[in-house]
């Protein structure tokens, strides 16, 4: 008798974990690189905002979670999402086939593309393979440096935030930054000292979709975030949201 | 020789790879430990585990070479600028002297890393600079401090007799400094100019910060797009670590070699 009794304590304690387990979680962690305006940024009062911060927190308003955000470097941010230091990154993290390997991502929830932009002296360069044999920067480990270095005979200088490479820049260090297509109209039209020096050419040569990345197999969260998406964009929230930030 | 011994006891202790030397017995078998592990690990890695590791190994030793540009080139400035500063502090010239020690403890007093973002960027503001010649001069305006003091130690520690000596053989002080003092004291300063290189060579890694393609930013570029964090900084750090082993055995054979000419 005694034995039964332990085994359905047990059965019930196992059940009520794996019970906890499934449900939903009502609190989750967010890396997000806030040095990428408008897309996450810090601002005077040291608060994570952007269209990013904005759109999760629709999201997660739709889906019934709550998030909270982490300010993580970039350079090391899929690796904080190994070692389980949070469940998701939201970061302009463009859908790709490398990191699907690697990563589960929601449905794209925005387009952009990349786009160059050079010093408004060069009057020649409408592509990066204008710029052959003069140095072009992006930041470390994003669509734009892998854009970069596919061209032959253009060096690839990477940073780790992207207001190092137009600094560089203004200071006549390299040549082009290649980055996403807001983030360029942000350093480039909408910063005062920049807007003298800098100018963007052409137009977006990428297709990207931006995605929230979690864990490979956390299927749980992705359906979840994918549901809120869906919300989001039927309510057209995110137009909302997009002509805040971006534009 | 007893009037001038120390109260207290000193001890001497460098902030780079110990260097090791024959008569530490202890120390030059870690050496060896160390040096040839790490080189036989390597191959391992390369040849055993070719699908993670060979790439790691095809992709970083362009960024060895800079790093040892950027080391190279730093530490010879560096020697230039601590031996001004190293001069300035011993001189009797009360502004020289004051511009030498305001040099040496502003620089000694901000963190490496701060320094070379602020002279970095500062340099930009001004004058037109390619990025690695601007990281060696970043690099070597700090440890030109450490140096400095380096410097005005080894001229010190040459007994006063010897200046005494050549000025009452009719030289001027310049000249003195020049052909007495400074080869003694070159020699003094040598071994602890050898530790500093190493420390250099490691602190070499910060100018990734700076987006220059060093051994370490070629590591984070591999690892930011293959996501293979732990198999690529186990490469960096071996690779560091032979360099820093192999130096310090080449400045020991330096020091022997010195020793024995003695």
């Amino acid at each position: 008798m005694k034995i039964f009794r332990f085994l359905s304590v047990a059965a019930l304690l196992v059940a009520s974990l794996s019970v906890s387990a499934i449900a939903a979680p009502k609190s989750i962690k967010v890396a997000t690189d806030a040095t990428w305006p408008p897309m996450e940024m810090v601002d005077a009062n040291k608060k994570i905002i952007g269209y990013d911060i904005d759109f999760l927190n629709a999201v997660a308003k739709e889906a019934g979670i709550k998030v909270e955000f982490k300010n993580t470097a970039w350079d090391g941010i899929f690796a904080g999402l190994d070692s389980g230091q949070y469940d998701a990154i939201i970061s302009s993290v463009t859908i790709t086939e490398e990191r699907k390997a690697k990563y589960d991502f929601t449905d794209a929830y925005t387009s952009i593309g990349q786009i160059l932009v050079v010093p408004k002296t060069d009057k020649t360069s409408k592509t990066i393979a204008d710029l052959k044999g003069k140095k072009v920067g992006s930041q470390i480990g994003t669509t734009g440096a892998m854009e970069v270095k596919k061209v032959a005979g253009v060096e690839s200088k990477t940073y780790d935030e992207i207001g190092l490479a137009f600094e560089d820049m203004a200071a006549g260090r390299i040549s082009g930054v290649v980055c996403d297509e807001p983030v360029a109209a942000h350093f480039a039209l909408k910063k005062k000292e920049y807007n003298a020096k800098f100018k963007i050419v052409g137009k977006s040569f990428t297709k990207e979709g931006y995605g929230i990345v979690v864990k490979k197999g956390n299927k749980e969260l992705v359906d979840l975030l994918n549901k809120g998406i869906k919300s989001v964009k039927a309510k057209k929230l995110d137009t909302k949201i997009h002509a805040q930030w971006v534009k | 020789m007893l009037n001038n011994q120390p109260k207290h006891k000193t001890i001497d202790v460098g902030d780079g790879a110990a260097i090791p030397h024959k008569s530490d017995t202890g120390l030059f078998t870690a050496w060896r430990i160390a040096f040839f592990g790490s080189i036989a690990l390597c191959f391992f890695l390369a040849f055993g585990r070719p699908d993670q590791y060979m790439a790691i190994f095809m992709f970083v030793p362009d960024g060895i070479l800079i790093t040892f540009k950027v080391t190279v080139g730093a530490i010879l400035l560096a020697i230039a600028f601590g031996l001004i500063a190293g001069l300035g502090r011993i001189s009797g010239n009360r502004f020289i002297n004051g511009a030498a020690s305001l040099y040496v403890e502003v620089i000694r007093g901000i963190p490496l890393l701060v320094q070379l973002f602020y002279i970095y960027y500062a340099l930009g503001r001004f004058v037109k600079i390619p990025d690695i010649l601007s990281a060696i001069i970043a690099m070597a305006f700090c440890y030109g401090a450490y140096m400095a003091e380096i410097f005005r130690a080894g001229i010190q520690s040459i007994p006063k007799g010897q200046m005494e000596a050549a000025l009452s053989l009719g030289m001027s002080r310049s000249q003195a400094m020049r052909q007495v003092i400074l080869p003694q004291a070159f020699k003094v300063v040598l071994p602890p100019i050898g530790n500093e290189f190493i420390a250099l060579l490691k602190d070499s890694s910060l100018v990734s910060i700076l987006a220059v393609a060093d051994l370490l930013r070629r590591g984070r570029e591999y690892a930011s797009e293959t996501f293979n964090y732990f198999e690529t900084y186990t490469v960096i750090a071996l690779i560091y670590l032979i360099m820093t082993l192999f130096f310090s055995k080449l400045i020991s054979i330096m020091e022997e070699r010195l020793n024995d000419g003695h």
